[in-house]
């Protein structure tokens, strides 16, 4: 029995991460279907109507790529903190920062008087600079006094998200100006010409000009993981930190800039979804998409290509589930479960897959 | 402030802070056993929902309890399952239930409930301590509370005790700071996990409750709306230390009453500076701003024979 068992464990071994991850799509969906058939919809319009929102159109397939850009980037930062054996699961927060101060720069710091690749670049960039302190925090909390990451990126992550609610509450932030009572709590719309330059003339696709930066930056970020010395540092901090620190690297001075790095590339989606997507900051601004790309960032399993995957992948089920939703009737609660399932599977399922490792000491 | 607001004040402080309380006390037994359960969020809305549901269709609300912790079990069975056994990442398997239970908590209640969504859902009875409930205004409105309140405290208190005194409390705390020991001793630190896991769920369901069928008598998509990981964030501010994780914890929930306090007297603090504070106040404290933070040696450490 255990000798079948190990067999078995090796053939699972050999084969590479990425038919798990499929299998684990695949049964999560079918899952899925069974809960369309258990509260008694149709599967065939279901999907029709799931087909139609997530690809249906050019426009569908823009808006989920749109989508994908942002999972994709805190997907991205997580991939890279997780070389160094961090685990970034701060991307809300990272990307609320993001999104205020591409708001603030955008509205009142002047971007709009600059020349147009730097009127919606220094919004992007303060952005970023805002996602890489967030992050930069808890990287020095770990590196001084030992701060477990886990816990103080999520507590982060709350502040922050608090504070985006705070900043649209007050027309001493970032609130637009009180006409009235029944004016809203959120800012000002963000000039045009902050916001991200569309890819085509045609309206009726938004891709916009972050989709090539965001590949740009992937394809770096790949190539500095596996192929610098820097991303064999991380590894080694990422395996063994002390012999790393033996082997005469400085721990510490890594430890902020990797979770500096994560940061900066969760304030990026977070200007991407403000100036590619939103146009102005709402309370809810970051809506859960930090946490989406936390699982993008897991379902990766480490590469930068699998955290492409896996955007595309959450891009077109987020907008497939909303038109589920709006024409078949299905709760988009549904694409939550499916999502819930395929994490629980592939975290259940590292443990066929990765070596045992030993905890002891 | 009045008299009179003074008491609902107190009263309203003590009614939000007990749902925190439950769930983390019994988050502090199973992190001191070396279990992170994000799923804390997750197992407290499975709890409400199971109570709310259970309690409309039973009529009963203590029914309505019962089915809420039973309908949290699983749920925790599943974390415990996935990182003892599997040894799977606490955080991530935590996190991935969170948005399983979302999800089918809120398909589950529009199947449900969808249609009498307006329809009342039995509560649990209201009760004070014998001559406490006779004081002019103190009475009413600070002790005057549901029974799960006291019920609560007095599992709290057993839980507390337990954990310090009995060799049941010694076994889980030496799980989570030396479980080489623990195994080699003859115990099973996988059972010993399992335990308070279990536990987690037990009193995660109870806040559940507290929410659903003891406080606002109706269920909402996604009602616990992020106190359980005010419930985490209570347990790191209280050092792993079950008195400072209740104080943590009335703290929290004096800061969420004065969200509708202060406005009602006129002060103007941001509320967005209220809700965050206890997540600022646990940041603070994770900082090493007071005092030096002892987390369980073996937090969120799988342990392999």
């Amino acid at each position: 029995m255990s000798a079948m068992l190990l067999v078995w464990s090796a053939r699972v071994r050999e084969r590479p991460a990425i038919l798990v991850s499929a299998a684990a799509v695949l049964v999560a969906a079918l899952c899925g279907m069974a809960l369309v058939v258990g509260i008694g919809a149709s599967v065939p319009q279901a999907l029709a109507a799931f087909a139609d929102g997530a690809w249906g159109s050019p426009y569908a397939v823009a808006a989920s790529i749109n989508r994908a850009l942002a999972f994709g980037l805190v997907g991205i930062g997580f991939v890279i903190a997780q070389r160094a054996n961090l685990t970034n699961v701060g991307g809300e927060g990272q990307i609320a920062v993001g999104g205020i101060a591409a708001t603030a720069v955008s509205l009142y710091g002047g971007a709009s008087t600059l020349p147009m690749p730097l009127s919606f670049l220094a919004p992007m960039l303060a952005a970023v600079l805002a996602g890489g302190l967030w992050g930069a925090i808890a990287g020095v909390l770990k590196a001084k006094i030992g701060t477990n990451e886990v816990i103080s990126t999520l507590l982060l992550s709350f502040v922050a998200v608090w504070m985006v609610y705070g900043a649209v509450q007050s027309e001493d932030l970032l609130r637009q100006p009180m006409s009235n009572t029944a004016t809203l709590p959120e800012s000002l719309e963000i000039p045009d010409v902050t916001k991200l330059p569309l890819l085509s003339a045609q309206a009726d696709t938004p891709l916009h000009v972050g989709l090539p930066i965001a590949l740009l930056l992937a394809v770096v970020v790949a190539i500095a993981l596996d192929k610098t010395v820097w991303g064999l540092r991380l590894r080694a901090i990422g395996l063994n930190t002390m012999a790393a620190r033996r082997a005469g690297m400085r721990i510490a001075p890594s430890i902020v800039l990797v979770l500096f790095l994560a940061g900066a590339f969760g304030g990026l989606a977070g200007a991407f979804m403000l100036q590619g997507d939103q146009g102005s900051l709402k309370a809810q601004f970051s809506s859960g998409y930090g946490f989406d790309g936390l699982v993008v960032g897991l379902l990766a399993r480490g590469s930068i290509p699998g955290v492409i995957a896996a955007a595309l992948l959450f891009g077109f089920l987020r907008s497939g589930g909303i038109s589920m939703e709006m024409e078949a009737g299905v709760p988009s609660a549904l694409v939550l479960v499916i999502q819930g399932l395929i994490i629980l599977m592939l975290s259940g399922a590292a443990f066929w897959i990765d070596k045992r490792k030993e905890v002891s000491r | 402030m009045t008299e009179e607001m003074a008491a609902v004040f107190v009263g309203s402080s003590l009614r939000l802070a007990m749902p925190l309380a439950l769930a983390s006390a019994g988050e502090l037994v199973s992190e001191r056993a070396g279990v992170l359960n994000m799923s804390v969020e997750g197992m407290m809305l499975i709890g409400a929902f199971g109570g709310a549901i259970g309690a409309w269709s039973t009529g009963s609300p203590l029914l309505g309890l019962a089915i809420g912790v039973l309908a949290a079990l699983p749920v925790a069975l599943m974390q415990a399952w996935l990182s003892v056994t599997l040894r799977a990442n606490q955080i991530v398997t935590g996190i991935g239930i969170n948005i399983l239970v979302l999800g089918g908590t809120t398909i589950a209640y529009r199947e449900l409930l969808g249609r009498h969504s307006r329809a009342r859902i039995p509560g649990l009875e209201r009760w004070a301590p014998p001559g406490l409930g006779d004081i002019a205004v103190l009475g009413e409105a600070v002790f005057r509370q549901t029974w799960l309140l006291y019920a609560g405290l007095v599992v709290i208190a057993i839980a507390a005790w337990v954990l310090r005194n009995t060799a049941v409390g010694l076994a889980i705390r030496a799980v989570g700071a030396e479980p080489r020991a623990v195994d080699k001793s003859g115990l099973s630190v996988t059972r010993v996990r399992y335990g308070a896991v279990l536990f987690t769920g037990f009193m995660s369901a109870l806040a559940g409750c507290f929410l659903s069928i003891g406080d606002i008598h109706t269920f909402t998509e996604g009602m616990t709306n992020g106190s359980g990981y005010l419930a985490l964030a209570a347990v790191i501010f209280g050092n792993w230390k079950m008195g400072r994780t209740m104080l943590a914890c009335l703290f929290f929930g004096i800061a969420t009453a004065l969200q509708f306090q202060l406005p009602a007297m006129g002060i103007d603090v941001p509320t967005a500076l209220l809700i965050m504070l206890p997540y600022l106040m646990a940041l603070v404290a994770v900082g090493g701003l007071v005092g030096r933070q002892t987390a369980p040696p073996y937090l969120t450490r799988a342990y392999v024979r």
